[in-house]
């Protein structure tokens, strides 16, 4: 698969001004943008790390040269949601798309393992997320000490936000003292994780990036994936989908569909 | 610039009112006072009976200037009353307007609570939420714009025939902008008005000319707007035209191609209700203004199917028939709108017991009056649809008015409309003339000395409404409970006339939403007060004139009308207004140029400036919803006025509280 | 609702309701309750905003975090926005917010999303009292949320 890549960016090199993937770096890789003549020996492509925010802060630095990316399923599918907020500019960009592998798509529990155009690898069906329903089936009150205890661990080291490719903002509302109470660890529950949890709606991809750099595994991601579904089949609004649609909170309304919305009581 | 203290340690004055005994009674209000006087940064508080008199005015601006008061709370009825009151006070003295909060222990305390313990306690409450507040308002100015010396006027009827000469008699231009052909609306096709007996046609007729011919007025018959834009004083409004299908500056209005017209005679007359008929071409009616020719596009064999003579076109002299005619939009500016959209009679499907539309000589009162008219359908002869003179004709109140299952309201005009009618019907056939009603509301000038007479005509007042309607051969039965005699009465008769109850027209709803109004609960436009400002909207520049605030007679509609030409007047010959300053503003530093902010904006108020990278609101066009700052996830709009420190100060105020009340 | 005299045994919990209410239909509906002498219980409190458009989930978790044990955003009905289309943007977020609420394993019912037009005033006691049922059998947010 790495050599397939090697070679795609070496055809790809002469058409762009560079391309951002990842480098081998002793036992672990980071992002690195690639420039045409640069060895390609120390390509990597795992461990995975997300390159979307390499891109917004490469293209932010030179918005008139052209980059490709190498991209797996969550990378394009944030790329998009960031371009339709105006962080990164698609026009400039070229996608180099990988396929994940099953043992991948099983580690990251992923619905979806690939990019809409596969250049790399071969296409592995998505993972069914029966632990969703599973958490669901919990009683209320299960759920909330089951959340109580995951919060308790935060040790509000901010890793899940600034992992994410979609919290590009200058200034973050959970650094705020107005949203969430400065100076307390954990942060009292549950502002920092809902004010959090209902900024990725309609924005997460699910990459669960999050909940794999949180150094005390809270489990973020079935939280943010419960959400992603309710927008997927309520609004029909699918995070990444299409560069041409507007964002979920424009004036579009769905009333018909609304009565779907029926949050588990017990 | 006013001195507004606002950047100086906060001196908080609380006005507590007593409304007489309004609040009073339920609110120990000098337990609030006091209460009040305890709370940090109030330096100054007071109880007046009346704050919004001008005694209690007085008080509040004294104490304003004798204590340096530089923020005010006054705790009396909803804002939506009085704070405008207020806000100029302040002014008055200095003050910034906007370093006011009201708490609303009127509407949402005294009025709606009885324990004296409780309602006293939560008054408390939303003065101390006040009191955390007002130290963070900040001074606004309000922003100056100019009114535009023009007034759009949707609705030809009576009631924007009537607003649009009185503003045009002014010397202000107006755009009359009429959906149908012609205007006129249903005064147009009344015989007789009430209680005069005047020919309505005769009294209208000279105001639907001057209406045309006003070098003021632009009429736009045949014509809807489809959008508005802009606030008051310059509101853009795009208006379309519909194809008459005739070239209106070249047709004569002789009337040659509706004689011509292969389907002369074949489609039932709108203007006659369905009583008379007219060809595909066709003039409305005689007095129609303008008075031009218009080809049905539905009916028309030559639109609807590509095939006819066209004989329409070869009579035409002038040659101003034109089938190539398409919609075309126009835009204008203006300063202040009149909507006089009028009402609509009830959709009788819902009470097929009448028999209406089924039977043949079951009629609603205005199809009497095109039978009463001399030139309507049967030029003033009353008779059944197969030519009989009626030997019997019953008159049944309140048809779809004052009847939980249809409107709970009163129509108001039926009444005297069907005394009015039976009167026609007594001088000109010799009838027996049958009236069941509920009770005979005769309100107004010369409305009861009408009553009288008509009583005394030979008519049989029956008590009770008629409930049914059943044919019977020739003969059609009423029957009704005679809740004098108490006893169901069924009455043969030949003629049946309902009088159907007043109902908003359908499309109302899209008309609200185009110029962004309210509707009260029974469907027409909601005033702004049902009392004080029976003529405004609670958007400002935007006024109602007649039936389309609520059932109205003639002259109430005239009236009204005048009324709200009065209004848009007094906006365009002051030529500016304030408008509010609270709108939006982006926090350029913070904002990382997502766009949230401008997806979310209803008014697309908010622009990018892709080259800086961040957003901002093009403040003229921002309505100050505040949707942009709820959608901002690093929250870098603030909204004047609404700001989240003010709302989080008024949240933490009323709980902070709350949580005490939960101790003590 | 416990009178004056049984004052000694006032129950230990009376719900704390913020209503977030917008300015031209829903605070003018309860307006029209009060003029029209409406009778409701006395435990919310109402915080005027111009457009249930400008209540963000934010503000709702916050009023929860300060001690709310119910929060209720009344709005014009969906077409009558005084900002033509500011609620529509309600009608995503705010039952986002709820099902988010049920996922964290806090009662959604806390929070309650309504249209009340400024022409009902019935309907707008008929939901505060309801909405006071429901939160006083939820019981104190204390038991779900650490309230700062």
């Amino acid at each position: 698969m790495l050599e397939a890549l090697r070679k795609k960016i070496q055809e790809i090199m002469p058409q762009v001004d560079g391309v951002i993937a990842l480098r081998r770096v002793g036992k672990g890789t980071a992002p690195h943008l690639f420039l045409p003549g640069d060895d390609l020996s120390e390509l990597a492509l795992s461990p995975q790390f997300p390159l979307p925010t390499p891109v917004r802060i490469i293209q932010a630095k030179y918005p008139d040269k052209r980059f490709a990316v190498v991209v797996r399923g969550c990378d394009e599918r944030q790329l998009v949601e960031m371009a339709k907020r105006r962080q990164i500019f698609l026009d400039k960009l070229t996608m180099i798309g990988v396929a994940c592998t099953k043992e991948q798509a099983e580690y990251c529990r992923c619905e979806m393992p690939f990019p809409k155009q596969v250049d790399i690898g071969e296409t592995v069906e998505g993972i069914p997320q029966t632990f969703l329903d599973d958490f669901l089936a919990k009683p209320r009150e299960e759920r909330l000490a089951f959340w109580k205890h995951a919060f308790a661990k935060c040790i509000k080291c901010y890793g899940c936000r600034n992992i994410c490719p979609e919290c590009f903002c200058k200034e973050c509302v959970l650094e705020d003292n107005l949203w969430v109470t400065s100076g307390t660890v954990p942060p009292p529950f549950p502002m920092f994780h809902l004010i959090r949890a209902m900024h990725t709606v309609g924005k997460c991809v699910a990459c669960g990036e999050c909940e794999r750099t949180c150094p005390a595994d809270i489990p973020l991601t079935i939280l943010y994936k419960l959400l992603k579904r309710d927008v997927e089949t309520v609004f029909h609004y699918y995070a990444g989908a299409d560069p041409n649609e507007p964002p979920l909170m424009d004036s579009t309304i769905f009333l018909a569909d609304m009565d779907m919305l029926h949050p588990p009581r017990r | 610039m006013t001195p507004t203290h606002a950047s100086e340690k906060p001196r908080i004055g609380v006005f507590v009112c007593y409304c007489g005994s309004n609040i009073a009674a339920t609110v120990d209000v000098e337990k609030v006072a006091e209460y009040a006087a305890t709370l940090p940064n109030v330096v100054f508080t007071q109880t007046n009976k009346y704050t919004c008199s001008d005694p209690g005015q007085e008080e509040i601006r004294k104490a304003i200037i004798e204590h340096k008061l530089n923020r005010v709370v006054i705790a009396a009825c909803s804002p939506r009353m009085h704070e405008v009151t207020w806000r100029r006070l302040l002014q008055g003295t200095g003050l910034n307007p906007y370093l006011l909060q009201v708490a609303n222990i009127r509407e949402h305390v005294s009025w709606v609570h009885q324990d004296r313990g409780e309602a006293t306690q939560k008054a408390k409450e939303l003065v101390a939420a006040a009191v955390e507040r007002v130290p963070l308002h900040e001074p606004l100015e309000p922003r100056q714009v100019k009114i535009a010396p023009s007034t759009l006027i949707v609705g030809g009827g009576i009631a924007g025939i009537q607003a649009a000469l009185d503003i045009a008699n002014a010397g202000y231009h107006v755009y009359l902008v009429e959906k149908q052909p012609s205007i006129g609306g249903n005064m147009a096709k009344l015989d007789k008005t009430f209680p005069t007996l005047d020919c309505a046609q005769c009294i209208l007729a000279p105001k639907m000319v001057d209406a045309g011919r006003h070098e003021n007025i632009t009429l736009f018959s045949y014509s809807e707007v489809v959008s508005v834009e802009g606030h008051v004083g310059q509101f853009r409004v795009r208006i379309k035209r519909k194809p008459r299908y005739v070239k209106e500056d070249v047709c004569t209005g002789c009337g040659l191609c509706t004689q011509a017209c292969v389907l002369k005679d074949r489609i039932p007359s709108e203007f006659e209700m369905g009583m008379g008929k007219r060809g595909a071409a066709y003039i409305p009616f005689p007095q129609a203004v303008p008075l031009k020719a218009i080809i049905d596009a539905e009916h028309c064999l030559l639109l609807t199917r590509g095939k006819c003579s066209m004989k329409c076109v070869k009579a035409c002299g002038p040659g101003a028939i034109d089938f190539k005619q398409q919609e075309e939009y126009v835009e204008v500016e203006v300063g202040t709108i009149i909507l006089a959209t009028g009402f609509e009679l009830y959709d009788m499907s819902a009470l097929p017991q009448y028999g209406y539309g089924r039977y043949d000589n079951v009629l609603d009162g205005l199809q009497f009056e095109r039978l009463c008219n001399a030139s309507g359908p049967t030029e003033g002869r009353i008779v059944t649809k197969d030519g009989r003179v009626p030997e019997s004709i019953a008159f049944l109140h309140c048809i779809g008015s004052r009847d939980e299952n249809t409107n709970p309201y009163c129509s108001q005009l039926c009444c005297m409309h069907n005394l009015k009618l039976a009167h026609l019907a007594r001088e000109k056939t010799h009838a027996k003339v049958y009236q069941f009603y509920i009770d005979i509301r005769a309100g107004g000038k010369g409305y009861e000395e009408f009553y009288k007479r008509v009583q005394h005509e030979g008519i049989h007042f029956i008590r009770g409404k008629g409930s049914e309607v059943i044919q019977d051969g020739d003969k059609l039965i009423v029957r009704a409970e005679d809740t004098l005699l108490g006893k169901v009465v069924e009455v043969p008769v030949d003629m049946v006339v309902l009088a159907i109850g007043m109902v908003p027209p359908k499309d109302i709803e899209n008309v609200a939403r185009i110029f962004n109004i309210n509707r009260s609960r029974d469907g027409f436009f909601m005033e702004a007060h049902p009392k004080l400002r029976p003529a405004e909207t609670n958007v400002e520049g935007v006024f109602l004139a007649g039936a389309c605030q609520g059932p109205k007679d003639i002259p109430a509609t005239v009236a009204h009308a005048s009324a709200a030409a009065a209004q848009a007047l007094s906006l365009m010959s002051r030529g500016q207004a304030t408008i509010e300053p609270i709108i939006a503003e982006v926090i350029a530093e913070k904002c990382s140029a997502c766009g949230e902010c401008i997806v979310a904006c209803p008014f697309k108020a908010i622009r990018m400036d892709e080259e800086a990278r961040h957003a901002y609101v093009v403040s003229a066009m921002c309505k100050g919803c505040g949707t942009c700052v709820a959608a901002c996830p690093s929250k870098s709009i603030k909204m004047a006025h609404f700001t989240d420190q003010q709302l989080i100060a008024e949240i933490e105020g009323i709980l902070g509280r709350m949580s005490e009340y939960e101790l003590a | 609702m416990s009178s004056p005299e049984s004052n000694v045994q006032q129950p230990p919990y009376e719900p704390k309701i913020i209503g977030f209410l917008c300015n031209w239909c829903s605070y003018a509906g309860a307006d029209l309750a009060g003029t029209s002498r409406l009778s409701y219980p006395p435990n919310i409190r109402i915080v005027r905003v111009q457009c249930s458009g400008r209540v963000s989930p934010e503000l709702v978790l916050k009023a929860f975090h300060e001690g709310a044990d119910g929060v209720i955003v009344l709005g014009c009905h969906i077409g009558d926005c005084h900002y033509i289309d500011g609620n529509h943007r309600t009608s995503k977020r705010i039952p986002m917010l709820r099902q988010l609420l049920a996922y964290a394993g806090i009662e959604p019912d806390r929070l309650r999303l309504e249209w009340v037009s400024a022409a009902e005033g019935e309907r707008f006691a008929t939901i505060v009292k309801e909405f006071t049922e429901t939160v006083r059998e939820l019981g104190p947010i204390k038991r779900v949320m650490v309230t700062g």
